[in-house]
């Protein structure tokens, strides 16, 4: 069975939600909170993207120290 | 509040919402009922949320180019990292080392930049970027029409920024930046700065699109402002 939507919501926000969003039908929050979780998603991809695709970038005298960090 | 005011804030918090997590405004339109001071704290609370479950990645981009000349960081901020990903960093930059990285970007990519960041995790790097370059973003902005943009940055530019960029706006385009403004508190100092004559130009220009109303009730709320200067 799946959670209660304002838990999931609460989940994905980390903290409460604002009161007025308890008026939203259960869909209106899945929908929210699916939102939230797919913005993470594609900035958890965008990350990953740019530490491969950014070596092409850096001076070959850095990659080693620049790849230190990023670990 | 009046009905017409709230509803152009609740578009305005809505627009800004959609753009956080990558969505079109209509699909949100359930939230519309929600009020605007609410959906600001949902929308501040999402901001908190995606910044704060990649920190740990962003912070370390951050220190790895602290050892890039300045060239290089900005030509990946353009070619690799993008908008958004420029966005969420140059607030973790050194901000004068994030103002030589954006010397370096053109007024479009800093455009692009600027309808993704959240001024308040940048205050200090967009407090140093030459009024000139305000100008010059400013202009882009217009020309998108990107008013909620532009609105969220006011509370965060020193005057002599808030000045260039006021001086490339045009009547109307102040209006609809004033209606969106994100530090109500400022708008005293803001219509200070632009004297009366500018602030009747602009109600004029509000009377024009049919706005006059909710111009004369942010008027009125300007008046509570305590018309202090911006620090830097």
């Amino acid at each position: 069975m799946s959670q209660d939507p304002l838990q999931e919501l609460r989940d994905q926000l980390r903290g409460d939600p604002p009161d007025a969003l308890r008026t939203l039908s259960e869909a209106d929050l899945r929908h929210l909170t699916e939102a939230i979780r797919t913005a993470r998603v594609r900035q958890a991809a965008a990350l990953e993207h740019a530490a491969e695709q950014g070596f092409s970038y850096v001076p070959r005298l850095l990659r080693g120290p620049i790849r230190r960090i990023l670990r | 509040m009046s009905v017409g005011y709230q509803s152009i804030e609740v578009r305005a918090e809505l627009l800004k919402l959609a753009r956080l997590l990558g969505r079109a405004p209509d699909e949100l339109a359930y939230l519309e009922a929600v009020g605007p001071a609410e959906l600001r704290a949902l929308r501040e609370q999402v901001t908190e949320a995606l910044f704060d479950s990649h920190l740990g990645a962003l912070n370390r981009l951050a220190s790895a180019s602290r050892l890039l000349p300045v060239a290089v960081v900005a030509q990946m901020g353009e070619k690799v990292f993008g908008a958004l990903l420029s966005a969420r960093i140059t607030g973790l930059l050194d901000p004068d080392r994030a103002v030589e990285v954006a010397a370096r970007l053109p007024d479009g990519f800093l455009a692009d930049v600027a309808v993704e960041l959240d001024p308040r995790r940048a205050s200090a790097m967009i407090a140093r970027i030459p009024a000139d370059r305000i100008a010059a973003v400013t202009r882009e902005l217009l020309a998108r029409g990107e008013f909620v943009t532009m609105g969220r940055f006011v509370g965060h530019l020193p005057d002599a920024s808030l000045q260039a960029a006021v001086e490339v706006s045009g009547p109307d385009d102040l209006l609809q930046v004033a209606l969106v403004l994100e530090n109500k508190d400022r708008l005293g100092h803001l219509l200070g700065l632009l004297g009366p004559e500018r602030t009747d130009q602009i109600l004029e220009a509000a009377d024009r699109a049919g706005l006059g109303l909710e111009a004369r009730e942010l008027l009125e709320q300007a008046g509570r402002d305590d018309g202090s200067p911006r620090p830097g």
